[in-house]
């Protein structure tokens, strides 16, 4: 293409070559291109933004109760599949906003890490876990707790972005994978795992 | 020519602190091999041993392990080269090489795999990938939804929100559209994709998976 | 990018973190203006940019506990806001770039060379306008906002060797548009 410019030109601009390692013409290019940048860095910045971002900062921010409320009423629809199974199984993606509220700190999530909740029910069980590539799949790295004794058990789990394979794990012995999933690929053992998405939380931004 | 081989095998002659205790001595050896040629073929080594203690971890044989951790190095290889195909600029991570073949586990063809790599090539594939295997999870045409999933990333929308475009063509279905029609509308008011709702609260008491380090 | 005896950035998010909201105008203050430049040249116009640029402070703040580097909070809000100003674009119909209410052209040094220098500026801002988004935001966040490729990939996601083409493509498209005009 005759736009194109030698690779060598490029690469001093980059800071991969000595310029003084380029004849004189391409020294002049390079120097034309830094002189341009310098031209177009010298604008004016415009009207500070600063007194409505203090203002937003200093604004209360809306209690747990009124952005539930919120949720609640706006007008996006939630579709929930359940299923008639003996096990309910639910997991649901989430990508963490970090908010301060009264309940307590928040952990601190990496711009590539989001949250995953994992939801079961075994009503008879007296322990869960949730295994995958993500714990080395040792049942005893990530277990669900079911505090109120409802059969109900959860865990949030922070998680690099992407993709995870899991199953739970049930009494220790029981593997059951799950069947809310709606993301599945064979297991390599004669099995299914399910598939989990994780969202980066900074998405949420 | 002969050294490197030779030097990789004795460097991997220790077996990796993960796996003792957790897989069967008897997989060792051969988990091992593995290990040291997908370090000679500049493939991530994390997919194998990850696949070797989920198979320690349910009780599979010695054998059975072995040849899941080898046919786990056959489809990084296949990511990889469908990867290089498709003109996706090289070196490709774990991440992409294991979302490339998650989605071909998950039935999308190889030519539609790679018109979406194609398309998505100036970033990570994986949630484009997972878009379109969700739409044929739910009974779209493959190539339809990929067209959905490419005219999505040609309007601008990033890669995590390609999930809602999926979600978002089911909800279609679900409203009584056919599956062409749910296609059409939803390519028709892209980008403007309504997001999946998130519920306040949901960052309370998330902890990290204790995961051993890596000796 | 803090003189001598000023608090660093990660002292600064550490201080609102502890609850001192007020400390947070010292991060603007440092941050803002390039902040305002980098969107005015993605949005193609100021009000725009400023919008941009507030929102995505706003953001910052709210979710200054997810900044998981804060002696890299730069490379962390420019992100925040590239993606304000994406969002932004994704909304607008596809076109010409209006540069009617565009960054104004930086004074010339001297007088005698006001007209073709200006003239010349004018030209380079509308060849950086035309410029596809990421190409444009690749060279404006490598040569007027002087980040490294790994800043860079830290700031838009993309991979190292595709900033480097669409730098590359841009500074080539750059000077070819001045060479069709002079």
């Amino acid at each position: 293409m005759k736009n194109e410019l030698d690779p060598r030109i490029h690469r001093a601009l980059d800071g991969e070559l000595d310029p003084a390692a380029l004849d004189a013409g391409e020294r002049a290019l390079v120097a034309r291109l830094d002189a341009l940048s310098r031209s177009l860095s010298a604008v004016p910045a415009g009207r500070s933004v600063a007194h409505r971002v203090m203002a937003a900062v200093r604004r209360p921010l809306a209690t747990p109760i009124q952005r539930f409320r919120r949720w609640v009423t706006s007008p996006q629809p939630i579709t929930v599949s359940l299923r008639p199974v003996y096990s309910l199984v639910i997991a649901v993606l989430l990508a963490a906003l970090l908010w301060r509220t009264p309940e307590g700190p928040k952990p601190v999530l990496g711009a590539e890490e989001g949250v995953a909740q994992f939801v079961a029910r075994f009503p008879e069980a007296h322990s869960v876990a949730v295994v995958g590539n993500f714990n080395d799949w040792r049942p005893g790295a990530t277990p669900l707790s079911d505090d109120d004794h409802d059969g109900v058990w959860d865990a949030r789990v922070i998680l690099p972005a992407g993709q995870h394979e899991y199953m739970f794990v049930v009494d220790g012995e029981r593997w059951v994978p799950d069947p809310m999933a709606g993301r599945y690929v064979d297991d390599d053992f004669g099995r299914q795992n399910a598939v989990l998405l994780v969202r980066p939380h900074r998405t949420q931004q | 020519m002969i050294l490197v081989p030779l030097l990789l095998s004795l460097a991997f002659q220790q077996p990796d602190g993960r796996l003792e205790g957790h897989v069967p001595a008897a997989a060792l050896p051969g988990i091992q091999a593995a290990i040291a040629k997908a370090v000679q073929d500049s493939l991530p080594t994390e997919p194998l041993i990850e696949k070797a203690l989920e198979g320690g971890a349910k009780g599979a044989s010695a054998d059975l392990i072995v040849s899941a951790v080898n046919t786990e190095a056959g489809r990084l290889r296949g990511a990889r080269d469908l990867l290089r195909h498709a003109g996706a600029p090289a070196p490709y991570s774990a991440r992409e090489l294991v979302s490339v073949s998650i989605a071909l586990a998950r039935g999308v063809p190889e030519p539609v795999v790679t018109r979406v790599v194609s398309a998505v090539k100036d970033s990570l594939p994986g949630f484009a990938l997972h878009a379109v295997a969700d739409l044929q999870a739910r009974g779209f045409q493959p190539d339809s939804s990929a067209d959905l999933i490419i005219a999505a990333v040609g309007a601008g929308m990033s890669a995590h929100r390609l999930l809602d475009v999926a979600a978002a063509a089911e909800r279609e279905v679900q409203r009584g559209s056919t599956r062409p029609q749910a296609l059409a509308r939803i390519k028709s008011i892209l980008p403007a994709v309504p997001p999946q709702p998130l519920p306040p609260g949901a960052m309370q008491g998330a902890v990290r998976p204790r995961k051993p380090a890596t000796p | 990018m803090t003189a001598a005896g000023e608090p660093s950035d990660a002292e600064v998010v550490a201080q609102v973190l502890a609850g001192d909201a007020e400390a947070f105008g010292v991060l603007i203050a440092r941050y803002e203006g390039g902040l305002l430049r980098f969107a005015a040249r993605m949005m193609g116009s100021r009000d725009a940019a400023a919008d941009a640029v507030a929102e995505g402070l706003v953001r910052a703040y709210r979710h200054l506990g997810s900044c998981r580097d804060p002696a890299r909070f730069r490379t962390w809000v420019y992100r925040i806001v590239a993606n304000r100003c994406k969002s932004h674009l994704a909304r607008r119909p596809v076109g010409d770039v209006s540069l009617d209410d565009a960054p104004p052209i930086a004074a010339p040094e001297h007088a005698d060379e006001g007209v073709d220098r200006a003239d010349q500026l004018e030209r380079l801002e509308r060849a950086l306008a035309m410029l596809a988004p990421e190409k444009r935001e690749a060279f404006v966040l490598k040569h007027l906002d002087g980040m490294s490729y790994e800043e860079m990939s830290a700031v838009t996601g993309a991979r190292i060797p595709t900033l480097k083409m669409r730098v590359h493509r841009a500074r080539e498209a750059l000077l070819a548009a001045l060479k069709e005009q002079s």
